[in-house]
């Protein structure tokens, strides 16, 4: 039986609404979370704003426009926090054998599994990159056209498909080795460098970060569409294409390790 | 009539990893491991029809799971063929899963926070369950089990037995053709067992589900399937009815007692005073198997005290443990 | 005290985590990620500075200090606050407290296993290739003896917050919420992202006067002076020695207080 992606968006809301009512009755870990994902924004603001009284510039970038970046890669990274925090649990599920009773429903595997838990604490995160993006923007005097919006918008939502990929893959990890943990938190640590622009690195590490850790796909290439129109790179316009390709990718991979896992626990 | 699950010669083998014991140990398996292949399912064959009730039996890592799993799509056998009401299971899951319900051990499958009146509601989407049949199956539970109180329970806050009561029927929702229980009635008081059995009856009469039941409890055995499968070592050791074991083994019980004074040397003499039954002694209980074809555990008891003074006594019912080492010893069939 | 005890729980820590050859593996490569990151990012920022020296730190002092601050917490934070948070949330807790040995105690000589391992596998690594990659500007002198006893102290410091705040979970469920408040907090504070050097007064004055610099920032600092002079060393070391004091009678304290009201209470 095919469903279709309307059925799916049904399912995810209905889930979602769940979810949300039953976190309701959490209120103070749901508080004091919410204080703790602010507090970590807060943070990263205030060691970025230390940074830039002591130095004009990094790499020929202005601060407004290091700001920019900065709120980018916070808005790309929200739907990894949002939406896919069950990664996170996977490797318990795995060792527990829990695993095992996701993989009797008649729904998609991957969907079903993720659509377990909403992360409300990454909105704040969104608040951050907006209020950031919004500021810099007019800071920088950039024109605010209906196109622009929508350049944004598009080039948002496909620069955060990277980090859901390397997060997918990263968690994936657990159906083939005990120690996941340490591989997740590798690649979650990527999130803090795709706030800087790639060209501060020497050829090697240009193409390690752009090909090899795509992490410049998650802010840097997608952003110079909006902030240097005129100067776009090939690598640029191809950021949606290459968040797609990484996100089916690292979709295919899950997939195979939760197929081939699934046996081994008790 | 057409059989729902057919199993030919099927074969599940797994690579495990050797570890090896120590500091030393620890330091050469960072440099090399060593595996080997662990057959956990050998040759199995067999065919059930809609609407059995069939109890799978067999010590714990005989290759009960393996084989349930290999049945729901999740593993993939090694060799042999496996058809689950015309779908081969591991080549189609999801059309699969469609088709059969899964209850597994402890481990709850509904909403861990969510009332099961919600969870219930979030099954019928997924199962894509028409409003009139879902409507239909909750006033099927309503009338079998006092469904009111659970239905606005968060599963989190539910008793085990609640829990898997709610499991059950969140396995039966969308009509299966085959249903799956592993262990269901395990770590249960009596009265909630009896309710549960009740249940699995009542609704396997009502829709004619096929239901495979994993246990270790006897009871559950003798109260809902006709026909038994034991496995051991991932081979099958007997497939037939109940009637038929029954029959062989005639119906066991062991008798067990403390009493005051050296257990062995009292259970030698026990022996020789009962000498058509079998005793045995450990440093905690003697234990008198008496089959009740031949003799009534009431007269035993009553005989038995006439001469030793009996500090406390358990009945217990023959176990899966012990019928497969009867099989082994002296073979069915 | 019986030290036989200690030894056999620091072994068996060692062998758990050499079983995960992976994640030392890993550990390293996240660190030399990081180190080169930091690398590329700090050689752009001095060089748009374009002076050598900034609030006095050179390029290679900023560099040695903020990846070894990294390498020193991943070999400090144990996950501890986690440890005692599910602890207490599946009621393991009753079982710690029956053994024959101070739970506070028994946490961390369990978890000094993972430190000797951390240590080899990441943290001398990442020190062999940061004295290389920066040549000849960390002084191999007695400087790094007086490194060693600060770590030693830190470790202490470090240790006692995390028990200090894992105690809070008794009071709450919210973990995964008291962690990262205190990890962001201790990191920021304690000079581990950014170098408390290039804090503004009078953020950095407030800064030094909180125990979270004792934990990086001081061993550090000592590490980077290749000329010590004995009265700045023995400031800094007392600061800390005195924090070691403080925050571990604190910890106990917190600890004995909130237990006996678990314990009246019920769990």
């Amino acid at each position: 039986m095919k469903h279709t992606l309307g059925f799916y968006l049904r399912l995810y809301g209905m889930i979602l609404a769940q979810d949300l009512k039953s976190k309701m009755s959490y209120r103070a870990d749901f508080i004091i979370s919410t204080v703790g994902m602010i507090a970590t924004n807060v943070a990263g603001f205030v060691s970025f704003w230390i940074l830039f009284r002591n130095f004009p510039s990094i790499g020929g970038w202005g601060y407004y426009e290091i700001l920019f970046l900065y709120g980018f890669s916070l808005v790309s990274l929200t739907p990894v926090q949002c939406l896919f925090d069950n990664n996170w649990s996977l490797r318990q599920y795995v060792y527990s054998g829990d695993f095992i009773k996701y993989c009797f429903r008649p729904v998609n595997l991957f969907f079903y599994y993720q659509s377990e838990v909403f992360d409300i604490k990454g909105l704040g995160q969104l608040a951050f990159g907006i209020a950031m993006i919004v500021y810099a923007w007019g800071k920088l005097g950039l024109a605010v056209t209906v196109l622009a919006v929508v350049k944004l918008l598009v080039f948002l939502l496909t620069a955060s498909l990277v980090m859901i990929a390397l997060q997918n893959a990263a968690a994936a990890t657990c159906f083939w080795i005990q120690n996941s943990f340490y591989v997740l938190d590798f690649v979650t640590r990527f999130k803090d460098y795709a706030r800087y622009p790639v060209t501060i690195f020497s050829p090697v590490f240009r193409f390690v970060f752009t090909f090899l850790m795509p992490i410049a796909f998650i802010a840097y290439y997608p952003s110079l569409v909006i902030l240097r129109p005129d100067e776009v790179p090939l690598l640029s316009w191809l950021s949606p294409v290459i968040g797609v390709v990484f996100f089916f990718l690292s979709y295919r991979f899950w997939m195979y390790g939760a197929m081939k896992y699934s046996g081994t626990g008790s | 009539m057409s059989s729902v699950i057919e199993i030919k010669n099927v074969t599940k083998e797994f690579k495990v990893l050797n570890r090896r014991e120590g500091l030393k140990g620890s330091i050469q398996d960072l440099f090399s491991r060593d595996y080997k292949i662990v057959r956990a399912v050998d040759n199995i064959s067999m065919q059930v029809q809609q609407g059995e009730i069939v109890g799978y039996l067999g010590p714990n890592g005989a290759g009960k799971s393996t084989t349930i799993k290999m049945m729901t799509g999740v593993l993939e056998p090694t060799s042999g063929e496996i058809l689950v009401s015309g779908n081969v299971p591991y080549e189609n899951r999801t059309r699969n899963a469609q088709q059969i319900g899964v209850v597994f051990g402890q481990r709850s499958q509904l909403w861990w926070a969510l009332p099961l009146i919600e969870s219930y509601r979030l099954l019928k989407e997924i199962y894509c369950i028409p409003d009139a049949d879902y409507t239909h199956m909750l006033e099927l539970y309503r009338s079998l089990v006092d469904l009111e109180p659970l239905l606005h329970k968060p599963v989190r806050q539910m008793s085990l037995g609640q829990r898997t009561l709610s499991d059950i029927l969140a396995a039966f929702l969308h009509n299966p053709k085959i249903v799956f229980l592993d262990e269901p009635t395990i770590g249960l008081d009596v009265s909630m067992k009896a309710k549960i059995r009740t249940l699995i009856q009542a609704l396997n009469q009502e829709k004619h589900t096929t239901v495979i039941l994993t246990t270790h409890d006897m009871g559950d055995v003798d109260a809902l399937c006709r026909r038994v499968v034991i496995i051991d070592k991932g081979k099958m050791l007997y497939d037939n009815d109940m009637e038929h074991l029954k029959g062989f083994f005639g119906s066991y019980r062991t008798l067990k007692l403390r009493t005051d004074g050296d257990h062995a040397a009292q259970a030698a003499a026990m022996q020789k005073m009962l000498p058509e039954l079998k005793v045995s002694a450990d440093t905690e209980w003697i234990s008198v198997l008496v089959d009740e074809s031949r003799a009534h555990v009431i007269d035993v008891l009553a005989q038995l005290q006439k001469q030793y003074t009996i500090r406390d006594m358990q009945l217990q019912e023959i176990s899966t443990e012990e019928i497969i080492k009867k099989i082994y010893e002296e073979g069915v069939q | 005290m019986n030290l036989k005890r200690y030894v056999t729980l620091t072994r068996a820590g060692i062998m758990e985590s050499l079983q995960f050859r992976l994640s030392a593996f890993i550990m390293v490569l996240g660190n030399l990620l990081y180190l080169i990151v930091t690398f590329f990012l700090w050689k752009s920022i001095y060089a748009a500075a374009g002076t050598e020296t900034v609030s006095g730190m050179t390029f290679n002092d900023t560099l040695i200090y903020l990846v070894l601050a990294t390498a020193l917490f991943g070999f400090m934070d144990m996950y501890i606050v986690w440890e005692i948070g599910r602890s207490i949330q599946s009621g393991q807790i009753v079982l710690e407290l029956l053994r024959p040995m101070q739970y506070r105690k028994y946490l961390f000589w369990a978890y000094s296993g993972s430190f000797v391992t951390q240590f080899f596998f990441t943290f001398l690594p990442t020190f062999l290739i940061v004295a290389a990659v920066t040549h000849g500007a960390i002084r191999f002198g007695v400087n790094l003896l007086f490194f060693v006893i600060s770590v030693v102290l830190a470790v202490s410091i470090n240790y006692s917050i995390d028990f200090l705040v894992g105690t809070i979970c008794l009071y709450t469920e919210s973990i995964w919420g008291i962690n990262i408040m205190k990890q962001v907090i201790v990191l920021l504070l304690s000079g581990a992202t950014i170098p408390l050097a290039f804090f503004p007064e009078p953020l950095h004055s407030v800064a030094l006067c909180l125990p979270f610099q004792s934990i990086y920032n001081a061993p550090l600092t000592l590490l980077l002076d290749g000329e010590p002079q004995m009265q700045n060393v023995l400031q800094i070391l007392g600061t800390q020695a005195v924090w070691v004091v403080v925050m571990g009678l604190a910890s106990m304290a917190f600890w004995k207080v909130s237990i006996r009201k678990i314990t009246v209470n019920g769990g």
